[in-house]
C-alpha cells in the first residue's frame, strides 16, 4: 500500500531522467515510458485489491498532518490515479511521434495527474494542479503551427487566471481555518466556513479549478486547444485532466462546502455548460470542435449530477465521469484523421468501416440510448435530479434532454454524411491502426459494461457511498485535532 | 321471419324501387317540361328509354373495369334498397342502419367512377373529379344532419326512426321536430341527386356529359337505372328521417314524390354553380342550419 | 423456455441470420420462413388472444435494486400478431424479383433485411415490456431500428430520416421524464406502482404526466402538431420496408398510450381533469388531436402526386381514427380503434406494395408518369382496388367495419363535432385514393408502359393474400373483434358483445355476413341484368377519341395532375404550412443560439469576461 507513493513519484523521476536515458540508448527512452506507466498501472491495481472499500491515508516521511504531506487513498482517488496511469499507457506517444519533448510531458502528465488525484492537503492540490497546466500547455502546442499557438496563448492567460483565483480561495480558506489539510478542513468546516469566506473561498476554487474542468464560464479555451492539438493530447485534456478537475471539485464539495449554495451554484453553472456546448456544437464546422463542445456539454451534466447533494448526485455525477472518460478519448483518437471540414467526411464509412461502426457505437452511447452504459449513467442522473423537486433541478433534467437532442441531431448528421456514398474526388483517408486497435479496445470495453452492469453499477455505489462519507475520511486521516487555529 | 318472406322482401324492395324510381323519373321530365312551358314525354317514356339504350346496336366497351362500373352502380342501389325499410317490409334494415346506408350509396358512385376512369376519356374524368368534389362538398351538411336524426331517436335503425315518429303522429315527425336539420337535408338533397344548379359534374356543354361520355347503349341504359334508384332512394330516405316514414302506401307514396318534386322545382330557377362556389355554398348556409339545429337537438 | 421466449429467440435468430447471411440469393425466402416460425410461436400463444392469459419470459436483470422483465398479456399479443405478420408479408414480398432488382440498383440486401428483422425484434421486445424501465429500453430500440431502415436507401431518405430521428430523440425525452417523475413519485418502475399511485396525484401531476407521455408517443404516432416526419420519411424507405412502417411502426406510439395512459391513468381521471376556461377535459383533448390528425394529413394528401407520399399521409390521418376510437373508450369505439389497428395494417401494407409493384415494372411511383396499367397489371389492380376500397372504408372490406363502429360510439355518446371531423377525413381520403387509383391504373396507358408485365409471383401472391385477409375480415369481423375483446378485458376497457359477423344490438347493429352478402348479391344482380342484354363491343385501350377528334395513342391526354382543381380552388389558400414554418423557425432559432454560443466560446478577451464572471459569482454569494 505504501509503494502508492510510486505513481506520483516514478513518473515524475523517469521524465526528469528520460533525456539522461536517451543519451546512453535511445530504444530504452523510447520504451522506459510506457514501462514505467505499465508498473504504475500494476501498482494501482494491486493497491486496489488490497484497499477493498477502505481507506488509508499515507503520510510522507512519516509526519503526521498537518505538518506533513498527505496522499489519501480511497477508492475515489485510487481509481483515478490507476485511470491516469493507464490512460497516458493508452495514449502514449507511440512510435516516436513527438519526439522526447512528448514523451517527458506525458510522463509529467501522469505522474501530477497521480498526485492531483491521491492528493490529501489543498496545497499539494494546487501544486499539482499547476504542473498540470503547464504540461498540458506544453502538450497542447505540440504540432507548433500557429493556430495551436494562438490557442494555447488563451489557454494560458484563463488558465493562469484561474490558478490565481484557486490561490486567493485556499488564502481565504487558510486564512479562516489555519490549516489546509482536507481532512481537517472536513472537521472545521460547519463552523469556521459556514460563512461568506467560505463561500466566497468555493466560489474562487470553483471558478480555479472550473478552468481545467471545462466549467462554464471559464472553459473558452476548450475548442481551440481540442481542435489545433493533436487528438492524443485532445484525448488526455478531454478524457483524463477534466476528470481529475472534476475530482478535486467533488472532494471540496463534499469536505468542505456541504452549503446548498455552493450546490445551486454548481447547478447553474452545469445547466449554462450544458446550453452553451451543446448549442455551439449544433453549427461546429469540424469534428474536433464538434467534440469539444461537446464535451463541455457533457462535463456540464456531471456538474448538475454533483450539485444533487448525497449520494445519490455523486454516484450519477461519478458514472457520467467514468462514461465520459471512456467514451472522449476513443472519440477523439478516430478524430484524428477525421479533422477538418465536416463536408470531407462524405463517404468515409467506406475508407474505414470499423471507425465508423466504432464511432457510431460511441455516439450511441454518448447520447444515452439503452442498453449503453451511457443510458444508464443519464437515468441515474435523471432519477437523482427528480428526486430532489425542486424547480431548479427540473430545469436541469429539461436542459439535459434538450442537450441530448441536440446531440442527436449534430452526432447523427455527421454519421449520416459517413456513410453516404463517397463523393468521386476521394474519399477521406482511413484510419491509423493504433487509433483504431485503441479504440476498439475502448469500444470493446463500453459494450462488456453492458453485461457487467450490475456489479459494475454495485461497485460505483460503494464508491459514491465512500466519497460522501465524511467521516471515514476524517478518521482515516486521524488528524492531530487543531485546538488553536491561529 | 321466415326465410321464404324474407326472400319475398329482398326480392320485392328493389322491384318496387325500380318501378317507382321510373315513375319518379317521369315526373321529373313532366314538371321540367311544366316549367319550360312543353308538353313533356308519355307515361311509358322510361320505359322506352330503357329498352332502346340496351339494344342498341353500337355498344362501345373499354375493358373490363367499364363493365364492373356499370354493374357496381346497379348492383350498389339494388343493395341499398333492401336496407330501406317501406310499408310492411323492413327488408335488412336491422343489420345495418342508417351509417351502413350513407355507406352503401357511395358504392354506385365509386363503381361509376371506376367504370368511367377506365374510358380515358378527360372529360369523363373531369367529370368524376367534380361530382366527387361536389360529394364532398353536400355530404359535410348531410351527415351533420344524419348524427343529428341518429341521436335524436337514439338509434341507427331506420325502420326504428320511422317507428318514433310514427307513434307520435304528426307532431312527432322529424321535420317537426328537427326543421332545421330537415332544412339542412333538403339543401343536401339537392346536391346529392345532382339536379340544377349543382349539375356541374355533367355540364353538357363544357365537358361533353362528364362521366357519360363514353357511355353508350347499356352502358348508358345501366346509368338511367341508376338514376331512378338514386331518386327514390333519396326520396324514402328523407321521409324516413324527416316525414314520419311510411305507415301505409297510401300515405309513403305521395310523401316520397313531393320529396323529389321539391328540387326539380326549384332546379331551373338558378343558372349553373361552379365547383368552388358549389363547395363554398354548401359548406356554409346548410352546414350553418345543420349545426345550428344540432346544437337544438343536443338540448 | 417460456412461450414468450421462444418467440423472442425466433426473432433475435432471424435477425442474426440476415446480419449474417442476408446477401445471399434465398436469404429473403428463409427469413420469410423464420417470420412464419414467429407467427407459430405466436399461434402456440393463443390463449392471450382470446382470455386473460398472460406470458412471462423467463428473462428478467436486477440493477440498482430495479427489476427488468418482459411479459406477454391480450394487448402485446394483438399487436405482436401484426407485426409479425407485417414483417412476413414484406419479407415474401421482397424475397424474389423484388430483391434481384434491389441489388441490381447497387443496394445491399443485407442491410436490408437485417434492418427488417431488427425493427420487428426490437418491436417485439417493446410489446413484451414488462415495466416502464423495459418500456423505454424497447421505445428506444424501436425507434433506432427504424431510423436504420428508413435511412438506408439513399441520401434523401438519410434526410428525411434524420429528420425523424430529431423527432424521435425529443419524443424519447418527454418520455424519459415521465418516466423519471414517475419514479420520483413512487420509488418504482413498475406498471402496478404508477397504477396504484395515480388516484393519489395531483391533477397538476398528471397533467404533466399526461402531456409527457402523450406527446412522448403521440410522435412516433406523428399527431399533429408533430406529424411533419412520418409521411416523406416512410415514402423513402424502400418498398417492403415502408410496406411494414407503414403497416405497423407507428402503432407502437398507440401500444405504449393505452398501456400507460389508458391501462394505468384510467378513463376516469382523464375525464376528472377538465382544461380551465373551456368545456374540455383531457380526453375531449385527445380526441381533438386525433381529429386534427385525421383531416390535415388527409388533406394534404390530397394534393400529393407521388404515390407513395401520398399513401404516407393517410397513414398519418388514419392514425387519427385508431386514436379517437380508442379514446372514447367506451366497448363500440375502442374496438373500432383497435379493429383499425389490424385493418389499417392489413391494407396499408397491401397499398405500399401495389405501388411498390408499380414501380418494380415503370420506374416511378409519380402519378403524373402513370396511367391505364390495369390492362397490364391486373393482379396489382385488384389489389390497390381492394386496398383504397379498405383505406376509403367502404363496404365490404374491413375498413368498414372499424369506420363503423367509431362512428356508431360517436353517435351513441353524442360528439357530433368529432363525428364530422371524423367524416370529413373519410371524404377527403375517398377523393384522394380516387385520384390515387385513377391516375396509375385508369385513364390513358402511357406508350412506354404499353409492354409492361404483371409483376412476378413473389409480389402479387403476399398482396392477394393480403386482399384476402381484408376481404374476409371484412366478411366475418368477429374473427378480429375476438381477439380485441379479451384485449379491452386485458386493459380494463368495457368489452364488446359482437358475433361473427359484427355486433348486434336493438338501437341499429350492425351483420357483416349479411351486409356484404346483399352487396354482392346485388352485383351479381347487377351483372346479370348488363350481361344478359346486348352485346357491346371491346375496343382497344389506346383506341379513343376526345371532343370529336381521333386521337393517336402518343397524345397524351391523361387528366391526372391538380386532379381536384374546384376543390383546391377554394381549400388552397387555407393550406398555410404553418407546421412547417413553426418547425423551419425552431430551426432557425437554434441556428442563431448556436452562433451566438459559439460566438461567447471565441471571444477575443477571456479574461475580461472571467473577470466578470468571478464579479457575479461572489456578488451572487454575498447578496444570499
Amino acid at each position: 500500500m505504501n509503494n502508492l507513493i510510486l505513481l506520483v513519484v516514478l513518473p515524475l523521476i523517469t521524465a526528469f531522467l528520460l533525456p539522461v536515458i536517451d543519451r546512453f540508448s535511445t530504444l530504452a527512452a523510447r520504451w522506459s515510458g510506457p514501462l514505467v506507466l505499465l508498473i504504475t498501472t500494476f501498482i494501482g491495481a494491486s493497491a486496489w485489491l488490497q484497499l477493498g472499500t477502505g481507506a488509508v491515508s499515507l503520510e510522507l516521511g512519516g509526519f503526521r498532518p498537518p505538518l506533513g504531506i498527505v496522499l489519501y487513498v480511497d477508492q475515489l482517488a485510487l481509481l483515478f490515479a490507476i485511470a491516469v496511469s493507464f490512460g497516458t499507457l493508452l495514449l502514449w506517444p507511440y512510435g516516436n511521434r513527438g519526439g522526447l519533448r512528448q514523451q517527458t510531458l506525458t510522463l509529467l502528465l501522469a505522474g501530477s495527474g497521480s498526485g492531483l488525484a491521491l492528493s490529501g492537503d489543498l496545497f499539494n492540490i494546487y501544486v499539482f494542479y499547476e504542473l498540470v497546466a503547464v504540461v498540458s500547455y506544453g502538450l497542447a502546442v505540440s504540432l507548433r503551427t500557429p493556430a495551436a499557438f494562438a490557442a494555447a496563448i488563451r489557454y494560458l492567460i484563463i488558465s493562469g487566471f484561474g490558478a490565481a483565483l484557486s490561490l486567493a480561495g485556499i488564502a481565504l480558506i487558510y486564512d479562516a481555518t489555519g490549516t489546509l489539510n482536507l481532512a481537517q478542513l472536513a472537521q472545521l468546516a460547519p463552523e469556521k466556513l459556514n460563512d461568506l469566506q467560505g463561500l466566497s473561498a468555493f466560489v474562487l476554487l470553483l471558478i480555479g479549478i472550473g478552468v481545467k474542468a471545462e466549467l462554464f464560464p471559464v472553459n473558452t479555451w476548450v475548442p481551440e486547444i481540442y481542435a489545433t492539438a493533436p487528438k492524443r493530447v485532445s484525448a488526455l485534456l478531454a478524457g483524463l485532466v477534466s476528470k481529475l478537475a472534476v475530482v478535486v471539485i467533488l472532494r471540496l464539495l463534499v469536505l468542505i462546502f456541504p452549503q446548498p449554495e455552493a450546490h445551486t451554484l454548481l447547478l447553474v453553472l452545469g445547466i449554462l455548460g450544458v446550453l452553451t456546448g451543446e448549442l455551439a456544437a449544433w453549427r461546429a464546422r469540424d469534428l474536433p470542435r464538434v467534440l469539444a463542445y461537446s464535451s463541455i456539454g457533457q462535463l456540464g451534466i456531471v456538474f448538475i449530477a454533483f450539485s444533487v447533494p448525497g449520494e445519490a448526485g455523486v454516484f450519477a455525477g461519478l458514472a457520467m465521469a467514468l462514461h465520459h472518460l471512456l467514451i472522449k478519448p476513443a472519440l477523439f483518437l478516430l478524430a484524428e484523421r477525421w479533422d477538418g471540414s465536416l463536408a470531407g467526411l462524405t463517404g468515409a464509412a467506406k475508407a474505414s468501416p470499423l471507425g465508423a461502426a466504432l464511432f457510431v457505437l460511441f455516439s450511441l452511447s454518448l447520447l444515452g440510448i439503452p442498453p449503453l452504459p451511457g443510458f444508464w449513467a443519464k437515468l441515474l442522473v435523471l432519477t437523482s435530479l427528480a428526486q430532489m423537486g425542486a424547480a431548479l433541478y427540473y430545469t436541469g433534467a429539461v436542459v439535459i434532454m434538450l442537450g441530448m437532442v441536440l446531440e442527436a441531431n449534430y452526432l447523427f448528421r455527421i454519421i449520416a454524411r459517413m456513410y453516404q456514398k463517397a463523393p468521386s474526388t476521394g474519399t477521406p483517408p482511413g484510419h491509423g491502426r493504433l487509433d483504431l486497435a485503441i479504440s476498439s479496445m475502448l469500444g470493446a470495453g463500453l459494450i462488456a459494461a453492458v453485461f457487467l452492469l450490475a456489479p459494475l453499477a454495485d461497485r460505483l455505489q460503494g464508491i459514491a457511498a465512500q466519497t460522501v462519507d465524511v467521516n471515514q475520511y476524517i478518521e482515516a486521516v486521524n488528524p492531530v485535532p487543531t485546538r488553536n487555529p491561529i | 321471419m321466415s326465410w321464404q318472406e324474407l326472400l319475398l322482401e329482398l326480392t320485392l324492395m328493389p322491384l318496387l324501387a325500380f318501378v317507382i324510381g321510373l315513375a319518379m323519373v317521369l315526373m321529373m321530365r313532366r314538371i321540367a317540361a311544366q316549367i319550360q312551358r312543353r308538353v313533356g314525354p308519355p307515361l311509358l317514356q322510361p320505359i322506352y328509354d330503357i329498352v332502346k339504350l340496351y339494344s342498341k346496336q353500337t355498344q362501345i366497351s373499354h375493358g373490363f373495369i367499364h363493365e364492373l362500373g356499370i354493374m357496381m352502380a346497379v348492383g350498389g342501389y339494388i343493395a341499398a334498397e333492401a336496407l330501406l325499410p317501406v310499408p310492411g317490409m323492413d327488408g335488412l334494415a336491422d343489420k345495418g342502419g342508417l351509417i351502413t346506408l350513407i355507406y352503401f350509396l357511395m358504392v354506385p358512385t365509386l363503381g361509376m367512377a371506376l367504370g368511367v376512369g377506365q374510358c380515358a376519356n378527360p372529360n369523363g374524368s373531369i367529370g368524376i373529379s367534380r361530382a366527387l368534389t361536389a360529394m364532398l362538398a353536400y355530404d359535410i351538411p348531410f351527415v351533420i344532419v344524419v348524427f343529428g336524426v341518429a341521436f335524436h331517436y337514439q338509434t341507427t335503425n331506420l325502420a326504428e326512426i320511422a317507428a318514433i315518429q310514427q307513434a307520435h303522429g304528426v307532431s312527432g315527425w322529424g321535420m317537426m321536430e328537427m326543421p332545421l336539420l330537415a332544412l339542412a337535408a333538403l339543401f343536401a338533397l339537392q346536391g346529392m341527386m345532382g339536379k340544377q344548379p349543382f349539375e356541374v359534374y355533367i355540364a353538357p356543354a363544357e365537358i361533353a356529359t362528364g362521366p357519360m361520355v363514353e357511355m353508350s347503349g347499356k352502358f348508358m341504359g345501366g346509368l338511367f337505372v341508376m338514376q331512378s334508384f338514386q331518386y327514390y332512394t333519396a326520396g324514402v330516405l328523407y321521409t324516413i328521417l324527416f316525414l314520419g316514414g311510411g305507415e301505409n302506401w297510401l300515405t309513403f307514396l305521395p310523401k316520397i314524390f313531393a320529396v323529389v318534386a321539391i328540387p326539380m322545382t326549384i332546379a331551373m330557377l338558378f343558372p349553373r354553380f361552379r365547383t368552388e362556389d358549389l363547395v363554398r355554398l354548401m359548406w356554409k348556409w346548410p352546414v350553418m342550419a345543420g349545426l345550428l339545429g344540432l346544437a337544438f337537438v343536443m338540448n | 423456455m417460456t412461450p414468450l421466449d421462444h418467440l423472442l429467440l425466433l426473432s433475435a435468430l432471424t435477425a442474426v441470420f440476415t446480419l449474417a447471411a442476408g446477401n445471399i440469393r434465398s436469404a429473403g425466402w428463409i427469413a420469410t420462413l423464420l417470420y412464419a416460425a414467429q407467427g407459430l410461436a405466436l399461434v402456440k400463444m393463443w390463449g392471450m388472444g382470446y382470455g386473460p392469459e398472460v406470458a412471462d419470459s423467463s428473462i428478467s436483470f436486477q440493477l440498482l435494486g430495479q427489476t427488468m422483465h418482459w411479459r406477454f398479456d391480450s394487448l402485446s399479443w394483438f399487436f405482436a400478431l401484426i407485426t409479425v405478420g407485417a414483417g412476413f408479408f414484406s419479407s415474401w414480398f421482397a424475397s424474389g424479383g423484388w430483391a434481384d432488382h434491389y441489388r441490381a440498383q447497387g443496394n445491399s440486401l443485407r442491410l436490408f433485411h437485417s434492418a427488417l428483422a431488427l425493427n420487428v425484434f426490437s418491436m417485439l421486445v417493446l410489446l413484451a415490456s414488462g415495466d416502464l424501465l423495459s418500456l423505454f429500453i424497447g421505445w428506444e430500440l424501436v425507434s433506432w431500428a427504424s431510423f436504420l431502415i428508413m435511412g438506408l436507401a439513399s441520401t434523401r431518405a438519410m434526410g428525411y430520416a434524420m429528420r425523424y430521428l430529431t423527432y424521435a430523440i425529443a419524443g424519447a425525452m418527454a418520455i424519459l421524464m415521465g418516466i423519471v417523475m414517475v419514479h420520483a413519485q413512487t420509488g418504482s418502475f413498475e406498471f402496478a406502482a404508477l397504477a396504484a399511485a395515480v388516484p393519489g396525484m395531483s391533477n397538476g401531476t398528471l397533467w404533466l404526466l399526461l402531456l409527457l407521455f402523450g406527446g412522448g408517443f403521440g410522435v412516433k404516432m406523428a399527431l399533429v402538431p408533430v406529424h411533419l416526419w412520418q409521411a416523406k420519411a416512410y415514402a423513402e424507405t424502400p418498398g417492403p420496408g415502408a410496406a411494414f412502417l407503414g403497416a405497423i411502426s407507428s402503432r407502437m406510439g398507440l401500444f405504449a398510450l393505452i398501456l400507460v395512459i389508458i391501462q394505468l391513468v384510467g378513463i376516469g381521471r382523464l375525464v376528472g381533469m377538465s382544461i380551465p376556461y373551456t368545456f374540455l377535459d383531457a380526453r375531449d383533448l385527445l380526441a381533438w388531436v386525433a381529429v386534427f390528425t385525421m383531416i390535415f394529413p388527409t388533406y394534404i394528401a390530397l394534393r400529393q402526386h407521388d404515390a407513395r407520399r401520398l399513401l404516407a399521409w393517410h397513414g398519418v390521418g388514419q392514425t387519427g381514427y385508431m386514436l379517437l376510437g380508442v379514446v372514447i373508450m367506451d366497448d363500440l369505439g375502442s374496438a373500432g380503434g383497435l379493429m383499425h389497428v389490424f385493418n389499417y395494417a392489413t391494407y396499408q401494407a397491401m397499398l405500399f406494395m401495389s405501388v411498390s409493384a408499380i414501380m418494380y415494372r415503370t420506374g416511378t411511383a409519380d402519378l403524373n408518369q402513370l396511367g391505364g396499367l390495369v390492362t397490364r397489371m391486373p393482379l396489382t389492380f385488384i389489389a390497390m382496388l381492394v386496398g383504397i376500397i379498405g383505406l376509403a372504408g367502404l363496404p365490404p372490406m374491413n375498413g368498414f367495419v372499424s369506420k363503423w363502429l367509431i362512428y356508431r360510439s360517436l353517435v351513441a355518446e353524442g360528439m357530433p363535432l368529432l363525428f364530422v371531423g371524423a367524416v370529413i377525413g373519410t371524404l377527403g381520403t375517398i377523393l384522394s385514393v380516387y385520384k390515387l387509383i385513377h391516375n396509375s391504373f385508369l385513364g390513358q396507358l402511357r406508350l412506354e408502359h404499353a409492354k409492361v408485365e404483371e409483376a412476378p409471383w413473389s409480389m402479387t401472391l403476399p398482396m392477394l393474400s393480403l386482399a384476402a385477409i381484408v376481404f374476409l375480415t371484412g366478411y366475418f369481423p368477429g374473427v378480429v373483434l375476438d381477439w380485441i375483446s379479451a384485449l379491452q378485458a386485458s386493459v380494463g376497457l368495457p368489452v364488446l358483445a359482437h358475433h361473427l359477423g359484427g355486433v348486434h344490438f336493438a338501437q341499429g347493429g350492425l351483420d357483416m355476413i349479411w351486409i356484404n352478402s346483399l352487396l354482392i348479391a346485388g352485383i351479381a344482380i347487377g351483372a346479370l341484368i348488363f350481361y344478359s342484354t346486348g352485346r357491346s363491343q371491346r375496343v382497344h385501350q389506346l383506341d379513343n377519341y376526345a371532343g370529336g377528334h381521333f386521337l393517336s395513342a402518343d397524345v397524351r391526354y391523361q387528366y391526372s395532375d391538380n386532379f381536384y382543381p374546384g376543390l383546391l380552388h377554394l381549400i388552397g389558400p387555407w393550406y398555410r404550412k404553418s407546421f412547417r414554418w413553426a418547425e423551419s423557425a425552431l430551426v432557425s432559432l437554434t441556428d442563431a443560439l448556436s452562433l451566438a454560443m459559439q460566438g461567447l466560446y471565441r471571444q477575443v478577451q477571456p479574461s475580461i469576461y472571467l473577470l466578470i464572471t468571478v464579479v457575479i459569482a461572489l456578488s451572487w454569494v454575498n447578496i444570499r
